[in-house]
């Protein structure tokens, strides 16, 4: 069993994600969740999970910068973002800063299982 | 690239996120000729704002009986079960979050997208803002509204 961190501002949203998640077939996987980028860097380090799904706009720290923090604390976990923006330039930022793929918002249990099928 | 986008961009980016989370089987109708303002004492609203290569504010309101509706659809609960303002604050900024970051990857950028603002009430907007594109809609016989304002 893997661990996945969610992390978004919008309850609601995390609520979809860990949905879509089950509705992908990763519903067996220990789920944490983060309201905020801060959050998900502390959970990212105090909780070790597999994988982070990540939410980019949120308040106190942005999805971008946490994932700036971690790569550059050394940390490598596997970093996804899933975002309502998905332009060319947003997702060359995600890769140049170590992100493994950006999922854009609305999406569905396909597009998870399309990108998180090789890592859980 | 034009300046505003098209409607029917909007159009489709609202019945995309609407189909993806709040299902198929019940259709989001367009309603061209809703020339009326949503009534302030029954509406709630939402709104985000993208800056940089291309300005402007994109703005839902819908009825309080839609906007409680979906956020139980969204969140998976019955009817029964009792929702507070945060829940369907949540919901309908979500909805307009991801509206207005798919408006905003069809712009020119780059650009930035705000957090978004919900009210209780209709949205209201300054007069330096004009409306640059409306899609009006009905969902289970209520009214829907996403707008784009941009400077004058």
């Amino acid at each position: 069993m893997s661990k996945i961190l969610v992390a978004d501002d919008s309850r609601v949203m995390r609520q979809i994600v860990v949905r879509t998640l089950r509705q992908a077939g990763f519903g067996g996987h220990d789920i944490v969740e983060a309201e905020n980028g801060r959050d998900c860097l502390e959970k990212a380090l105090s909780e070790s999970p597999d994988l982070i799904l990540s939410d980019w706009n949120m308040p106190e720290m942005n999805g971008i910068d946490c994932l700036a923090a971690l790569r550059g604390s050394g940390n490598q976990t596997p970093f996804g973002f899933v975002t309502s923006e998905g332009s060319d330039d947003m997702r060359a930022r995600a890769a140049a800063t170590g992100a493994l793929f950006l999922i854009a918002k609305p999406f569905t249990a396909e597009t998870f299982q399309e990108h998180l099928g090789g890592l859980l | 690239m034009s300046t505003a986008p098209e409607m029917t961009d909007v159009h489709a980016i609202v019945e995309q996120v609407w189909s993806s989370f709040l299902g198929d089987e019940e259709p989001l109708l367009p309603a061209y000729d809703a020339e009326v303002a949503f009534p302030a004492d029954d509406a709630w609203s939402a709104a985000v704002s993208i800056h940089g290569g291309w300005t402007g504010t994109v703005t839902i309101e819908l009825s309080k009986t839609l906007a409680f509706s979906l956020t139980r659809l969204m969140m998976a609960m019955e009817d029964s079960e009792p929702l507070d303002d945060a829940e369907v604050a949540d919901a309908v900024g979500e909805l307009v979050n991801m509206i207005g970051g798919n408006i905003k990857s069809l712009m020119p950028g780059p650009s930035a997208l705000t957090l978004p603002v919900v009210a209780a009430g209709r949205a209201a907007h300054s007069s330096d803002l004009r409306e640059v594109s409306r899609f009006d809609a009905c969902w289970q016989g209520e009214p829907v509204r996403v707008s784009v304002h941009s400077p004058s």
